[in-house]
């Protein structure tokens, strides 16, 4: 780790289908972003916690299941001054989870221990599927442009939410 | 009436980022003071990976199985190995076996603490999670989370990555790491062995119903050591046998509510527990004196059958990997050759080791050109299901007396108990309590 002030995480297991988005919207956004933005890949959710540390802005992209229509594209952002995360958040997340430790769950938890960066922003892509071994719906598949637009957005390094076009793309 | 929980982190509510881990379900009846039904609905994707693994090098199953499990992929790794050279008639080093070790000790270290920190704590203080618990006890959160960094940095330097190891490969090592690499981790390890031993301290203190397991423990014991990579199996009525002898004592069975596997012991209708109480009560005697000393003072007998004091068998199993882990690097030398040529054979190989949660055992059947023809993965979690639904069973009937929520609550934590593995066998998207 490099400690640059801009991190971005893509989260999620590259085996579970749709579950692999944050990993492929992270692998994008690396040949994209300028060297000044370190981009990561993880899939436990508790190493944001650590990943954290130093940081002035962490995005952070991984598969949603929030109910709206498959590959829409969500942004919350949040941070040391922000609001905590809604309730609902944990009810998926492992608030009283057997198991699961979610993201929602280690911001709230890294805000609990002040560790929380000034400007946390979770990008989510709706995803249907959890297969093993299974491609992306391509629903999702075709809202990584959009996805990767959001996470350059965030970072302030390009980007054009407004039509969904890649951040990069100068030809246009 | 019904009251319904809904946890997990497969699915997320209203606008927010959720890890999504297969699925699973409890289910309790309950009439009149008496449990009707208790099922543990699972998702097990081992099964998948078995179906995948045929067709495939014998080399590929390290890499392969690593991926069923974001917790425990050495263990994955480490059973795999063991079963591809037996099938191989091949024998790896001391150092290899130890490098090996080393590498298990830094899983072991990151999911015993994530689990007793973030996940199991929490119960016995009374909070609904490790976020509430760390406004108040933001030290003991900070201490876990060193804890596990420290396992992390273990995996990095001895696996090449954190998560899902790189550098493990049939017949060793891709590269073995340096006296130099590993003596950089020696402070971070002393210190969390001092935190570790802080730790049985601490959950020691906690308030732990009463209750006591019945049932058959299983565990693998090694020739020396506490039981980590390698060994063979033990039972608490003093059953042994090798691994390669496993299927013929495990069978596996369909259950009409599940579609997992659940497993039986030599045929017996009672359900048998793998894990940290099955490999402390078998090989108590095992710990290094440093973990024996916690242990003692801990108040644990050589035995430990209560399932809810498995919190404090587990720090004193993170005391012990703390300390093999650093009688490994301190005895390492740079001498060692990565691994051993491993070529294909045709035959039957079997491999098991102690993944955090249990005995994980793999089989494999390769012809001679090393491609895979049938494979099987007995993960610790499919094992428990059965003993999971007795303790829920047990459990549900002495609490009668509680309340709707405080009985969910308590039954979560008999799960809990167990640390059900997200990935590699279970995820409970839905607990149900039906009274009438």
């Amino acid at each position: 780790m490099t400690g640059g002030a801009v991190l971005v995480v893509g989260l999620g297991s590259p085996d579970r289908g749709d579950d692999a988005v944050g990993g492929e919207v992270a692998r994008a956004v690396a040949a994209l972003a300028p060297p000044d933005v370190e981009v990561v890949e993880h899939e436990d959710p508790t190493d944001l916690i650590e990943l954290f540390s130093g940081r002035s802005l962490v995005v952070v992209v991984d598969a949603v299941r929030s109910g709206t229509a498959t590959g829409t594209v969500r942004v919350l952002e949040t941070g040391v001054g922000g609001e905590p995360l809604p309730e609902t958040a944990w009810a998926g997340t492992g608030r009283a989870g057997t198991h699961a430790f979610g993201v929602a769950a280690a911001v709230e938890l890294a805000r609990a221990l002040r560790r929380l960066p000034p400007r946390v922003v979770l990008v989510g892509v709706e995803a249907a599927a959890f297969d093993y071994g299974a491609p992306l719906t391509p629903e999702v598949a075709a809202a990584m442009p959009d996805a990767v637009d959001a996470v350059l957005c965030a970072t302030g390094r390009g980007g054009l939410p407004t039509d969904g076009r890649m951040g990069t793309d100068v030809s246009r | 009436m019904s009251h319904k929980l809904t946890d997990g982190g497969q699915v997320m509510h209203v606008g927010t980022l959720s890890r999504v881990e297969g699925e699973g379900a409890m289910h309790i009846e309950y009439r009149d003071g008496v449990v009707t039904d208790v099922q543990l609905r699972i998702y097990e994707p081992p099964r998948f990976y078995e179906a995948f693994l045929r067709g495939r090098s014998f080399t590929e199953p390290p890499d392969i199985t690593a991926r069923i499990c974001g917790i425990c992929p050495v263990a994955y790794q480490m059973s795999s190995c063991w079963a591809i050279e037996d099938a191989c008639r091949i024998e790896v080093t001391e150092e290899i076996r130890l490098m090996r070790r080393l590498l298990y000790c830094g899983e072991w270290i990151e999911s015993h603490a994530l689990h007793i920190f973030l996940l199991h704590a929490p119960d016995f203080l009374g909070y609904d999670g490790a976020i509430e618990m760390a406004a108040d006890h933001p030290q003991v959160v900070e201490r876990g989370l060193r804890m596990k960094k420290a396992g992390n940095d273990l995996m990095d330097t001895v696996g090449g990555r954190s998560v899902h190891p790189v550098n493990v490969r049939v017949g060793g090592f891709y590269r073995m790491p340096t006296r130099l690499e590993l003596r950089a981790l020696r402070s971070r390890l002393e210190r969390a062995r001092d935190e570790a031993i802080e730790t049985v301290r601490l959950v020691a203190g906690f308030d732990f119903p009463d209750m006591e397991q019945p049932y058959e423990y299983l565990s693998l014991r090694a020739e020396q050591g506490y039981p980590i990579e390698s060994g063979s199996v033990v039972t608490s009525s003093g059953g042994a046998f090798a691994v390669r002898d496993f299927t013929k004592h495990i069978q596996e069975f369909h259950v009409a509510h599940s579609n997992a596997l659940h497993a039986r012991l030599d045929g017996s209708p009672d359900p048998y527990v793998v894990g940290p109480l099955a490999r402390y009560s078998l090989n108590s005697d095992r710990l290094s004196p440093v973990a024996r000393d916690a242990a003692r003072e801990a108040g644990l007998g050589p035995m430990c059958r209560n399932p809810f004091r498995s919190i404090i068998v587990r720090a004193v199993e993170l005391v012990e990997a703390y300390t093999e882990a650093l009688r490994i690097i301190d005895a390492w030398t740079d001498s060692a050759s990565p691994s051993v040529p491993v070529p294909p054979r045709a035959g039957e190989g079997f491999g098991a080791s102690e993944a955090p949660r249990g005995t994980l055992f793999h089989r494999y059947v390769l012809d001679d050109a090393g491609i895979i023809r049938d494979a099987q993965i007995v993960p610790p979690t499919s094992q428990n299901q059965p003993s999971v639904e007795a303790d829920l069973r047990t459990m549900v009937e002495a609490w009668s007396d509680l309340d709707d929520h405080a009985l969910l609550h308590r039954c979560e934590q008999a799960i809990r108990n167990y640390d059900p593995c997200i990935s590699c066998a279970t995820h409970f998207l839905d607990l149900t309590v039906d009274r009438t």
